[in-house]
This record gives C-alpha cells, structure tokens and sequence, in this order.
C-alpha cells in the first residue's frame, strides 16, 4: 500500500518525546489535510446555509451539501433520497429506536440484539422496548467471539413470531469480529425481521454494500472514516422510508405551515431539521474521496496483513490472552488483549510514555466484559496509515510494562 | 522513558505489596464503588470506635493507581478522628499519594476517595437512626 503518512498532518506530533503511534482508530480516526482544506475552503468561500436562499452562496452550499449526500450514497451503493445527515451513529441508531420502534413495536414483541453491541445499540433499544412494553433479547457469542447462524435461528425460533427486528453491529468495537450481516438478513427476512446494522467499525475499513447486504437500516459515522466529527449516517430501505414519521420538527422540513399544522416535505430533508452540518457533510465527502482513491480492498488487505503481524507478535508475550477471533481475517483492525496481573490501564499509561495511543476500559460494551469476568481490556485498533513498524513501538511498550507491573 | 505517570520504583512496591488489603470481620461500614470508565471495583470496610477509624481495609481487582491510592488512604485513616476524615479533599488525597496524574487517571485514585465518603455518609445516618430508635 502506498505511504500515506505524510497526508496526515498529527502524525508528525511528538508525544513524550516519542513520534506519535496513533492506534486508537476505532474510538476516531486520524484526517487527512486533503479533509482538513476541503472544511477549510467551504468555510473560506462557500458558506451560507442551505436549501433556502436564492443568492449564489446559498446554492453553492446546497450543491456541495447535495453532492455530499450523492457522494455518500454511491459509496454504500444506495440512493442518495435514502441518505440521512446525522451527527453519527449514535443518533442513527437511536432514531431507529425511538423513531420506527414507538410506531412499529407492540407489547410482547422482541428485539434482538448481540451480546457484544456497543452501548449506543443497546440502550435505545432498552428505553424503546420499556416504552411499549417489548423485550430485548441477546444473540451470545461463542468462544472465538462469533454469532453463528445457528445462534441466530434458535434465537428467532425461541421467541417463535416475536422478533420483529435484529440490530446488530457489523464489526464488533471490542473484538473486532466482522458479522455475517448478508446472512443474518436473508434468515430473518424470511420470518418478516427487519434488520438495523451498526456499521461505525465496517464502512470505514471494508467495502460495504448496502444492496448486496439487503439490510433496512445502516448507520455509520464519518469520524471514524477519516471525516470531521459531527457527521454521521442513517440509511433506510426506501419502502420503510416512506412510512417513517419525522422525528424532529422546524425549519428546513415543511411543504406548508399555517397557525394550526404543517405539511412535510419529501425524505431525507423530511428527517433533517433545522440547520445541517453542512461542513461535516463536505468533509465526509472529501474522506470518502481520499478512501476510494486508495481503495477500499487495499485498505482490507493492509489491515489483514497488520492483523496477522499484531496476533504473532502478541502471542510471544508471556500472560497475554488475546479476546475475539484467533484469526486475521476475520477481524478488522480492532485487537483487544488483556495480561495477568497487569491492569489495562496501567499499560495504556506505558505506552503512553512510549507516544502510543491505545485504549483501555470496556469500550462501551460493560455487559460483554461482566460477562467474561473483565474488568477492562487494552485494545488496539489500526488503519490505512499504521505501519508494522508501530506495531514493535507497541510491543516494546508492552514488553516495559509487564515487566514494571507483572 | 518519560510519563506522566512515573511508575517509580516505590510505589510499584506498594503496587505489589499494598496495606491494608482484605476485609474487615465485623466491619462498622463496608462500601463497594465502581469506576464507570474501567468497570474496577473498590471495597472498603471501616471500624469506628468512639469516633475514631481503628482499621480499615480495601479489596478488588484495580489498576496500579488505584491499589497505590487505596494503601495510602487507609493508612492514613487509621486512628484518625471521623470529623478529621470528614474534611479530607480531593486535592488532599492527591497531594497524599503524591502522584503526577493525567487528568483521565485521577479517577482511578479516587475511586477510594468516593468509597470512603459514601461509607461515612451511610455511617452518620445509622448512628442518627438508632438514636431516634432509642428516643
């Protein structure tokens, strides 16, 4: 893969007197200047706020904002009218809930989710279902941090017509397991489930389609895809679209308003009220135009090379235990480990020293670690601009702090 | 290696051999408290004679910072006056185990700190319930 490095202006930081190794990228990812300028140049010569002025500027910003959204779409293989702006996954997944859950969701129903799900598609759907008086249910994973098809048809056959929806993530934050979503959509599409995919670890690091996943919803952010924060995404399958009630109301959203009601305009603008982030949008587009020009398969095969170089150097190490899938390819990036007798926290500190940024905690997914009786596990996660070379500096780190603590 | 956190060779020390580790038998308080970033947990048990801590004991499964904090603190406890306790800061505790924390750690050597309080805040309100009982 070619050098990207130089591209990323923060990765000539020092930190403790150490060239920055930045491997925090499923927490947020690093940008390029190419995003940087593009934000830049909006605000420099672009700015006014959209789909309502008649003045040039206005319409600039509504054809850079628009052509964002088409930008988006194409790269996800979906329709640009079915490309929500959002401030990220977070909220996407959380006006799936509240928005099509209130409506479509009755007493007795379930939703399933996996035991592995980050907070933010977990919690909405826990508020949601006490709300109608629904359930929420848990897909376990196996030992090597996977949902089997098996898991996922026994679960549907226990609560036999009650599962109405699966929302599941793409690729676990904490373990890095990629989900078999095109299977889980065609098992439960057959028993009329929808599916809601969190793909905030998937976009960014392989090619998704939303076509041939065949999913209903799909929500991502642009942060962690080399994008701005405050940007995100919420896909919806066009047919459920249609059906969906705004979720918020004001300017931007109506056909007509009088003194007593208001008529909407059509999606997606229906689901955006108020003023967009219209910067974030053009930054998103500009990351999406950085990622295609390298190519997203060349992004995956990098990773899964840095993938099998971190698990062999990881395993030489003495009381390290490796969480998820053994192996590399059916990961992204994302490695999370834990040492005996070392507390996660404390090597996140070492490494630290070392100008290595890792993470250390339960990377929202408390219930996963209480499950597996862990406290916090040190994770890992790499993208297109990691080198093996990062990948010693870690080690190395590693190595001190098992020797200061262990 | 230069840190923010000096994983010094005496506080190691106190990493791998803390005081005052374990419970207490009949322990006049005992707290648990969780740090929401980390999932660690912290127990402390106190005994409190005539308005003074005469032990106190910690146990769980914590980072570096944390065991430091906790050993420390309960050292100082011991044989101190509650009212004297009562008063103990955050910049107090800090200041006590002496540590150059980043601002995400500070947490970690609270952690006791919060456990601490919560056990003496339930302390006060039995002793205020069984003197009503007796009134």
């Amino acid at each position: 893969m070619k050098d990207t490095r130089k591209d990323f202006p923060i990765l000539e930081r020092e930190i403790n007197g150490n060239n920055l190794v930045y491997l925090d990228n499923a927490a947020t990812s690093q940008k390029p200047k190419q995003v940087i300028d593009s934000i830049s140049e909006y605000y420099s010569n672009h700015n006014a706020n959209v789909h309502r002025g008649i003045h040039t500027l206005s319409e600039e910003a509504t054809k850079l904002y628009e052509d964002a959204r088409k930008k988006v779409a194409s790269f996800i293989g979906a329709l640009p009218e079915e490309v929500i702006f959002t401030k990220g996954t977070t909220e996407s997944l959380n006006r799936v809930a509240i928005s099509w859950g209130l409506k479509n969701l009755k007493k007795g129903d379930v939703v399933l989710l996996s035991d592995f799900e980050h907070h933010s598609n977990m919690i909405p759907w826990m508020e949601e279902t006490k709300v109608v008086g629904a359930k929420v249910s848990y897909l376990e994973s196996n030992e090597n941090g996977e949902i089997t098809l098996d898991e996922v048809k026994k679960k549907i056959n226990e609560n036999e017509g009650k599962v109405k929806i699966i929302s599941i993530t793409h690729a676990s934050n904490v373990l890095g397991t990629i989900v078999p979503i095109k299977e889980i959509c065609k098992i439960a599409h057959e028993k009329g489930i929808l599916v809601c995919v969190d793909g905030a670890q998937a976009v960014p690091h392989m090619k998704v389609s939303i076509k041939s996943l065949d999913c209903d919803f799909y929500a991502f952010s642009g942060h962690k895809m080399l994008g701005p924060m405050g940007i995100g995404v919420l896909w919806v399958r066009k047919e459920i679209l249609d059906k969906l009630e705004p979720y918020e109301f004001g300017g931007g959203m109506v056909d007509e308003v009088s003194y007593e009601k208001a008529t909407y305009t059509d999606a997606p603008v229906k689901f955006e009220a108020g003023t967009p982030n219209v910067s974030g949008a053009i930054g998103l587009a500009s990351a999406i135009d950085y990622l295609e020009n390298i190519g997203m398969d060349e992004i995956r095969n990098h990773e899964i090379e840095l993938n099998k170089y971190t698990l062999e150097k990881l395993k030489e190490i003495k009381n390290l235990e490796i969480i998820g899938p053994k192996e590399a390819e059916k990961r992204t990036g994302v490695i999370s480990f834990v040492v005996k007798n070392v507390h996660a926290h404390d090597i996140a500190s070492v490494l630290n020293g070392f100008g290595v940024a890792v993470r250390s905690g339960h990377h929202c997914a408390m219930p996963y670690h209480r499950k597996h009786k862990i406290s916090a596990t040190t994770r890992i996660s790499h993208y297109l601009y990691n080198t093996k070379e990062d990948i010693d500096k870690l080690i190395e780190g590693i190595n001190k702090a098992t020797e200061l603590l262990g | 290696m230069q840190d923010n956190l000096n994983y010094q060779e005496e506080l190691m020390d106190i990493y791998k051999n803390p005081h005052n580790k374990g419970k207490l038998n009949k322990p006049s308080v005992s707290v648990s408290k969780q740090n929401p970033m980390c999932g660690d947990e912290i127990k402390l048990d106190l005994n409190i004679k005539n308005g003074i801590v005469e032990d106190a004991k910690f146990e769980g499964s914590a980072c570096s910072v944390s065991v430091i904090s906790s050993s420390i603190l309960t050292d100082y406890l011991i044989g101190k006056k509650i009212e004297e306790v009562k008063k103990l800061t955050k910049e107090d505790l800090l200041k006590l185990i002496n540590l150059n924390l980043t601002t995400s750690r500070v947490a970690c050597a609270t952690l006791i700190l919060s456990a601490l309080e919560e056990g003496l805040k339930n302390y006060t309100k039995e002793i205020v319930k069984n003197y009503e009982k007796r009134n």
